[in-house]
């Protein structure tokens, strides 16, 4: 039963560890830490999913943000109701209509990036020709 | 003590060559003094052009991306639906449509490693590396063609869909097309 009883000195800590052991000091950086982590998950899943791809507030595709359709505009097909001539006619006006805007296009093409296009071919070949 | 040195540093020097040396084989291209020359002098202005055609292909994928899933969600799968709960045989339709939804996640995949190649090609020291930087632009239009190549395959599977209905409707409903309507 004999209990401690020597007297705490007024302005000393009873801990006497290190500044870095301490709680509060474990706590800031742990968050940092996790928050860290948590931006880097976001970062790789934002790249990795294609979202990056969908996104034009990047830097340098603001002035193409114009050449997007804004509207959702797509006319959807009822997938409930009768199948009669009429309602494969519809469908398929309907199908026309919106397959339009993909239909015909030279995106994509390869042409733009052809050596003689971006001035990096070969000038004996050229001359060659 | 040395001599274990020198063994570990030899060895460890082998197999980095071992590892990079296929790769360093595969980037480079003979190319000829004048060609390299060229490339250096016209490079910066060729990055700018492919700085150009990448953002300008940003909206041209979003656009068809978003396209191309409505026709699939808005207008095939909800057809195919419509026929089976009527209890038709859509089977052929189905096939095309499932088809399509594959023809469609390729062009999202085909697009990104044409992005990645693009954003390669594109920050890349030039001038340091001429012969690099054409292989990546040689590696970038290979990635375009691929992305085109779908394209066309999504066209055609949409012709495909499109001529499967009118047979199909030929087939059903030929014979009862006025009485459908009453």
């Amino acid at each position: 039963m004999n209990e401690s009883t020597e007297p705490i000195e007024e302005g000393v800590l009873p801990s006497s560890r290190p500044w870095y052991r301490r709680e509060l000091f474990v706590f800031i950086v742990g968050s940092i830490l996790v928050a860290f982590a948590l931006v880097c998950i976001s970062l790789a899943l934002y790249t990795s999913s294609g979202a990056s791809l969908l996104d034009l507030s990047r830097p340098g595709y603001q002035s193409v943000q114009s050449k997007l359709n804004q509207s959702d505009s797509f006319q959807a097909f009822s997938s409930d109701g009768p199948v009669n001539s009429d309602t494969l006619t519809q469908f398929s006006q309907l199908f026309q209509k919106q397959v339009k805007p993909v239909s015909n296009s030279s995106d994509f093409d390869s042409t733009p990036l052809a050596d003689q296009a971006l001035g990096i071919d070969d000038p004996t070949v050229t001359v060659a020709q | 003590m040395k001599s274990r040195l020198k063994r570990v540093i030899s060895l460890a020097l082998m197999a980095t060559l071992f590892v990079t040396a296929p790769a360093f084989a595969q980037a480079t291209t003979t190319m000829t003094d004048g060609h390299i020359a060229k490339i250096r002098t016209n490079c910066q202005a060729a990055i700018l052009t492919l700085g150009q055609i990448h953002a300008n292909d940003a909206p041209a994928y979003i656009n068809r991306n978003q396209t191309y899933f409505s026709i699939s969600d808005k207008l095939m799968a909800r057809l195919n639906s419509r026929l089976t709960l009527n209890r038709y045989d859509a089977t052929q339709l189905v096939k095309t449509a499932s088809e399509y939804n594959s023809e469609l996640a390729k062009f999202r995949t085909a697009y990104k490693t044409y992005d990645d190649s693009m954003s390669t090609a594109a920050n890349m020291d030039c001038i340091k590396e001429p012969v690099s930087f054409y292989d990546r632009v040689s590696d970038a239009r290979d990635a375009r063609q691929a992305v085109r190549d779908i394209v066309d395959q999504l066209t055609s599977l949409i012709n495909q869909y499109q001529q499967q209905v009118q047979a199909f409707q030929a087939q059903h409903f030929s014979s009862q097309a006025g009485s459908d309507n009453s």
